[in-house]
């Protein structure tokens, strides 16, 4: 579903991400993992469009998407989760989600100035469709809380949340379980299952938790200075010795 | 454009005599903006200031011209103290507050200094009568000497950020606030000793301009213009970008005056920086 | 019904009705020409105000009220057009340029964008200025016509040769504007808006396309500094674009404190800043150069004192009172 091709991303002279392949198959649950600075965010940036590789191709589902603007993916099917909180401040959970079926819902000009009875039909769908959603992440007692006042976990929920509300085909997530104490991590986890298995929605999660990775991925792509060093099924990766090798190395590193 | 070579050593002369005033108004600007993230849009109107404060003591008091320059340095930078205390410190960090209290600050200065000195023009008296000649064309003396108080000016300047022990806080401040606030170097102060120094150049460069242009309390608003098109030519926050930029926009100023026309002169520099805004945000020395 | 659903309506018709009956009850000719220029100034702070909306300050709104103001004068004179149409075609001139600039000024941010709006500006007005053949250069157009006269059944003609009578059109126009405004402001392309405001770079990951919002904002925007002009255009009789005139940057810097002084958060905001600084502005005339003093240190008080803006004082006072009810009663009594 999901091709990256020959992929480099070269920042100035450092080159983030060297001659990535990737190959994510519609309804698997693909892993990308690294030490830190190995380029896994830079990846999932290439793929959702904010950055532009400097050399290579993104594929999806047959269409070669390398230089659309991430709005266009999002039309296409792919949704994005930041790593860091992203959320419309601003609003209520139930608002941050309509903003999200601004995609699917095409409302004209005119109704800028009066709402006729399908257009407040088409608002009241909405609004059940953004319930059936808050239900999913368990966000439905929160609907009209402001979104900032939630805690980290709600939050991180309600960003998968506006993530569904465009019916994506692809889940991008970027580091989903951070910050997440061991229940809202299963919860979480659990979430993404469910999306595979209820609506066959497909995910890249790069994530740094490990143990989460290994239980949640059908595959797993290894990255270490910008390069894959290892791609496969979860009991093959760990026994991998480049992999322990780069952690370790990291680790020392890090000491 | 077939104008004898004598016009065009004027010319010269006068676009880096212009070229210097201006590079005066862009640091300040420059230190006020990188320093705090501010864009003071009064500081034309210190500029202005710095020019009537001349005049008062020089033409009314009758106090020796140069004497009057340095006072009027003097009470500005006190003047920036204040304003940085009172008026930016407060609404630092945000991007439309100090826009509008240094609007407000323009309509204040330009009042009182229309309510002090009356609205019509008044000039300095020149900085030296008569004129060098030089490759064998008349240069008027006082803009040798504009341009000699510029250098002067931008040297000690120059020196003062690299080799005495506030300055080269105030460039390492300039870079990266967080790093500066672990070495110790307090910004508040920091803060203080840009607006003052920016101040104090702006007077300087307004008594010059007094001498060698006229006096209104309008004078401000033009070099503002010029000091933001400076700013983004030479690029926001950079030093050398100010000065650069500020000498290419005065010779532009004085040159295409003369090749093409006043419209062209008007308009080009303008055209140029909203192209290179789009095209290289960074400006030629800026880093972003 | 509760009482503020019955309040604001009602408040508003009332001033309508007040603002209509103005040229009966003001019968000099000066008051009447203040007012008018403070219903095209409303009508300028308000759409500057939606240009914030995206959190983009524009210092160049002056440059497109100028292309309506010439561009509705030279229709008018030039080509023969008559007033409504000449309004209409100018304001989408000024769109169509905010336009074309828009895509490529949009994607700069704050201090950068106003920066380039100022320098814009004043390009426009450069160009006004020198360009003899177009605009009378510095002399400007002079002797720009009122609007022809409109004749009902029944009620007879109506001649827009005073103040008076043109006041009428200039306040149909903006109330107009204002309406088209307020409603796209609650509608589904200004909670777009917002949400491009609060997190762009999420709401381009949902499928929106950021730069295009942001160019239809400023475009209408734009388009309504355009037929403000035009007004203006016909209003003053003449247009020139030398540095003090209404295109300069001064003009730039009144029409900011205006906004920020009414408050920025409110659709009202510009409005009360716009009216209640003119009119400060009138009573301050008998000061003479202490006139822009007063304005600058009011603008200088509020934006340090009372960052909401007048608008702002409700809540202002909401906030006092309820701090002075816990203090007084240790209970937290909710207003």
């Amino acid at each position: 579903m999901l091709e990256v091709r020959n992929l480099d991303k070269h920042f100035g002279g450092l080159a983030a991400v060297s001659e990535l392949d990737l190959n994510v198959s519609q309804g698997e649950i693909f892993g990308l993992i690294g030490p830190n600075g190995a380029g896994k965010t830079t990846v999932l940036n290439v793929i959702a469009g904010t950055f532009l590789p400097t050399r290579g191709k993104v594929i999806f589902k047959g269409e070669d998407i390398t230089r659309f603007p991430p709005y266009r993916r999002a039309q296409r099917g792919i949704a994005r989760v930041f790593q860091r909180n992203v959320l419309f401040r601003s609003f209520t959970v139930k608002e941050n989600l309509l903003v999200g079926f601004h995609l699917r819902s095409s409302k004209s000009a005119t109704e800028i100035f009066y709402k006729n009875a399908a257009a407040h039909n088409q608002e009241r769908v909405e609004r059940e469709k953004a319930m059936q959603i808050l239900r999913f992440v368990g966000l439905s007692q929160q609907a009209d809380e402001l979104a900032i006042n939630l805690p980290h976990g709600y939050q991180r929920a309600l960003c998968l949340a506006v993530a569904l509300a465009t019916e994506p085909e692809l889940l991008l997530l970027d580091e989903p379980l951070t910050g997440m104490s061991a229940e809202e991590t299963a919860t979480m986890m659990d979430m993404i299952r469910a999306l595979r298995d209820e609506r066959g929605i497909t995910s890249v999660v790069v994530e740094h938790n490990i143990r989460a990775v290994l239980g949640l991925c059908d595959r797993i792509a290894v990255l270490d200075y910008g390069r894959k060093i290892c791609e496969g099924l979860p009991k093959e990766v760990v026994e991998n010795p480049e992999v322990i090798e780069a952690y370790l190395g990291a680790e020392q590193d890090a000491v | 454009m077939d104008l004898p070579a004598q016009v065009w050593v004027q010319v010269v002369v006068n676009g880096l005599a212009l070229g210097w005033l201006y590079v005066l108004m862009a640091l300040g600007l420059t230190f006020i903006l990188s320093m705090m993230g501010i864009l003071q849009l009064a500081h034309g109107e210190i500029y202005m200031i710095g020019a009537y404060i001349v005049y008062y003591l020089s033409v009314s008091l009758g106090l020796n011209h140069y004497l009057a320059m340095l006072l009027s340095m003097l009470i500005m930078a006190t003047f920036g103290i204040l304003l940085e205390k009172f008026l930016f410190r407060p609404v630092q960090g945000y991007l439309l507050p100090p826009i509008v209290v240094s609007i407000g600050l323009t309509l204040i200065l330009t009042s009182a200094a229309a309510v002090f000195f009356g609205l019509f023009e008044r000039g300095l008296p020149r900085l030296a009568h008569g004129s060098f000649l030089v490759l064998g064309s008349a240069v008027p003396k006082d803009r040798i000497i504009a341009v000699g108080f510029s250098i002067g000016l931008l040297v000690l300047v120059y020196l003062f950020l690299k080799r005495s022990k506030y300055g080269q806080a105030m460039v390492a401040s300039a870079q990266n606030r967080e790093s500066a606030l672990l070495r110790g170097i307090n910004p508040n102060q920091m803060s203080r000793l840009a607006f003052s120094i920016a101040c104090a150049l702006a007077a300087v460069g307004g008594s010059l301009a007094g001498a060698i242009m006229k006096l209104s309390p309008f004078m401000g608003t033009p070099p503002l213009v010029k000091g933001l098109v400076i700013i983004v030519l030479g690029g926001m926050g950079s030093l050398l970008g100010a000065t650069v930029g500020g000498l290419i926009l005065g010779l532009l100023d004085s040159v295409i005056p003369v090749a093409f026309s006043p419209a062209v002169a008007s308009i080009a520099p303008l055209i140029i920086v909203v192209i290179i805004l789009l095209v290289r945000p960074q400006g030629l020395f800026g880093h972003e | 019904m509760n009482r503020r659903q019955i309040i604001k309506p009602t408040s508003i018709v009332a001033i309508i009705i007040i603002l209509f009956l103005a040229p009966v009850l003001i019968e000099s000719i000066y008051w009447m020409s203040i007012l008018a220029l403070a219903c095209i100034n409303v009508l300028l702070v308000s759409s500057l105000r939606s240009i914030k909306l995206l959190d983009h300050i524009s210092l160049g709104h002056v440059g497109f009220t100028l292309i309506g103001a010439y561009g509705t004068a030279l229709l008018v004179m030039k080509v023969g057009l008559p007033f409504w149409g000449a309004l209409i075609m100018a304001g989408l001139m000024s769109s169509f340029v905010a336009l074309v600039l828009g895509y490529p000024f949009l994607k700069v941010k704050g201090m950068y964008f106003a920066i380039l709006t100022l320098l814009t500006a004043e390009t426009f007005r450069s160009i006004a200025y020198y360009w003899r053949g177009l605009t009378g250069g510095q002399l400007g157009l002079l002797n720009i016509p009122p609007p022809s006269p409109l004749t009902f059944p029944g009620l007879g003609t109506i001649s827009f040769d005073t103040i008076h009578n043109y006041y009428y059109i200039i306040l149909i126009v903006v109330l107009i504007s204002l309406s088209i405004i307020y409603r796209l402001e609650h509608s589904h392309l200004s909670f777009k808006w917002q949400a491009i405001r609060d997190a762009d770079n999420l709401a381009q990951s949902v499928g929106i396309n950021v730069a295009w919002y942001k160019m239809v904002n400023f475009a209408i925007a734009c388009f309504f500094a355009g037929i403000a002009g035009g007004l203006f255009a016909h209003y003053q009789h003449n247009l020139s674009a030398d540095a003090t005139s209404r295109f300069g940057v001064w003009t730039t810097l009144y029409l900011l404190i205006y906004l920020v002084v009414g408050g920025e958060a409110k659709f009202a905001g510009p409005i009360i800043g716009t009216l209640v600084l003119m009119f400060v502005g009138e009573f301050a005339r008998p000061l003479g150069e202490f006139q822009p003093m007063i304005i600058g240190a009011l603008a200088i008080f509020v934006v340090l004192l009372l960052p909401g803006g007048i608008i702002g004082l409700p809540d202002q006072f909401k906030l006092l009172y309820r701090k002075l009810l816990k203090q007084t009663t240790g209970v937290q009594g909710s207003v």
